[in-house]
């Protein structure tokens, strides 16, 4: 029956659509009557494909205060997370071998971090506060002599909550240790003046934007000790450090949508900050109803909730036809629980039992009323299964 | 399963019917049996747990209702683990059902309402 009934997709921040003239920019690109060529050919349409590429460099650069030569386009954060830890903590391995990073990160910060222990780096492994913000004087004392590296997440990607990168980024620069975010979260969705804030490298991906699928880019500051070196090898593309073929589609949609996010961005700030607030008052006076994160710190289009004796998968189900992610590993089939909120304190129950919704500017105002309906009548429907429960 | 899970008829208790609860490996089943003659003349459960427990236990009610209480001693959940697809990882929950549905089974084989 659930099948019958109009999705609602509350996952924005697993994904978004492609803005419809991203999407009609890309395709005529690519066909016949666009510019297919490889930006690395000499001839003139590859250099006009060079200049297709060069446009969305800057718009992207504009929406961060960079310069466009400070960016590598990668195919997404996963990759330039990954580019930006292993290559920058190999080009400064004779710098020290001790690394910070948080529990509470993307797998593709934790697992190149992880990595790098299997080489003999030394990690520090930050918890977060059970709000999931760092605890700054935490942080500074682990910093040490040999601190090579840090990283730490803008927003993160099950709870939404914001670290405060400037200061963090203040005392990675004290010292001298490269001061890595994944911003996968809140690049085109949040403020981010890069010419202002310490930050050293950052992970940005298009398709959380707005943006296709598929393309990405690592911020590396021009700044004299910064650098990565390259993971891949195979062509002298993007100055070594990252060789292949550029698709020029992509990014031309990457810096398509970039420039949309700047131009709406306080209009989509307001917009997910209402929504979020209508979705949680009409679910906050739910006996046993929990807000993972920081509730004056987070970003909006984020709400992460658990609920008390409620089973997870069987309320995701019960959901339908909601599109929203479960406080679960995402590819695991054992309903491990969220480390991420294993770390802010939950319980493996309440973990479990955790669900996120995430709005984007096409949510609209009834389809969080339809939401808030849906979430109220499953919970009542599984505690009324439940033996104690009413029927 | 999505069906059983989305509209279980037979959830629901009985109150001074036949009981049993088994609660392990992080799933609670309440099952309830009003016995007569030897039939499970209703069947109704309670369930703690993810889709496939309870999608399982409301097949179960809807397969063992108006049948011998007995047939239940010899109850299995292999059949219904693959009716319903249930992924191997699940296995030991289900067997919690199977546990519930023998306990049910014995203790109904000595509780035969007897004005029935």
């Amino acid at each position: 029956m659930a099948e019958q009934q109009e999705l609602i997709y509350l996952d924005y921040a697993a994904s978004t659509p492609v803005d419809p003239s991203v999407a009609r920019a890309m395709t005529e690109l690519m066909t016949i009557d666009g510019n297919y060529a490889n930006p690395s050919s000499a001839h003139a349409a590859g250099r006009s494909s060079v200049a297709h590429i060069a446009q969305a460099a800057h718009q992207l650069g504009s929406l961060l205060n960079i310069d466009a030569s400070t960016l590598i386009w990668t195919s997404g954060a996963t990759e330039s997370d990954n580019l930006a830890i292993l290559g920058a903590a190999r080009y400064r391995r004779d710098r020290g071998r001790h690394l910070i990073t948080m529990r509470t990160e993307h797998k593709a910060v934790t697992d190149p971090f992880a990595e790098l222990e299997k080489q003999g780096y030394d990690v520090t492994w930050l918890e977060p506060a059970s709000n999931g913000v760092l605890d700054i004087a935490k942080f500074e004392a682990a910093l040490r002599q040999d601190t090579q590296l840090v990283s730490v997440m803008h927003v993160n990607n099950e709870t939404g909550v914001i670290q405060d990168i400037g200061r963090i980024g203040a005392l990675c620069r004290a010292q001298e240790a490269l001061f890595h975010v994944d911003a996968a979260q809140s690049v085109g969705k949040v403020p981010i003046d890069l010419a202002a804030l310490p930050v050293d490298l950052m992970s940005m991906t298009a398709h959380k934007v707005y943006g296709p699928k598929g393309i990405g880019a690592l911020y590396v500051a021009a700044r004299p000790g910064v650098h990565v070196e390259p993971l891949l090898f195979g062509g002298g593309q993007q100055r070594r450090l990252r060789p292949g073929t550029l698709p020029a589609q992509q990014i031309v949609g990457f810096g398509m949508a970039a420039e949309i996010a700047q131009s709406r961005m306080a209009a989509d700030l307001g917009h997910l900050t209402a929504l979020r607030d209508r979705f949680w008052s009409g679910i906050r006076d739910i006996p046993g109803v929990l807000l993972n994160g920081d509730s004056e710190n987070g970003f909006p289009g984020i709400l992460n909730v658990s609920i008390e004796d409620i089973e997870g998968e069987s309320l995701l189900l019960a959901l339908e036809p909601l599109c929203v992610a479960t406080g679960s590993a995402c590819n695991s089939k054992s309903q491990e629980p969220s480390y991420v909120l294993r770390a802010l304190g939950r319980s493996d129950a309440l973990a479990q039992s955790a669900i996120r919704f995430s709005f984007g500017r096409n949510t609209s105002a009834d389809e969080v009323d339809i939401a808030v309906g849906l979430y109220r009548r499953a919970v009542n429907k599984l505690r009324s299964l439940a033996p104690g429960g009413a029927t | 399963m999505r069906e059983l899970f989305a509209a279980p008829a037979h959830a629901g208790r009985l109150d001074g019917a036949t009981l049993s609860n088994v609660e392990d490996q992080g799933v609670r089943i309440n099952l309830y049996a009003d016995i007569g003659a030897g039939v499970a003349r209703k069947l109704r459960f309670q369930a703690w747990g993810c889709p496939h427990v309870i999608a399982a236990a409301e097949a179960f009610c809807a397969a063992y209702e108006g049948r011998p209480a007995a047939e239940m001693l010899e109850f299995s959940a292999t059949g219904l683990m693959q009716t319903l697809s249930v992924p191997v990882e699940k296995t030991g929950r289900i067997l919690v059902l199977e546990d519930a549905v023998r306990s049910l089974g014995s203790a109904a084989s000595g509780a035969s309402n007897p004005d029935n």
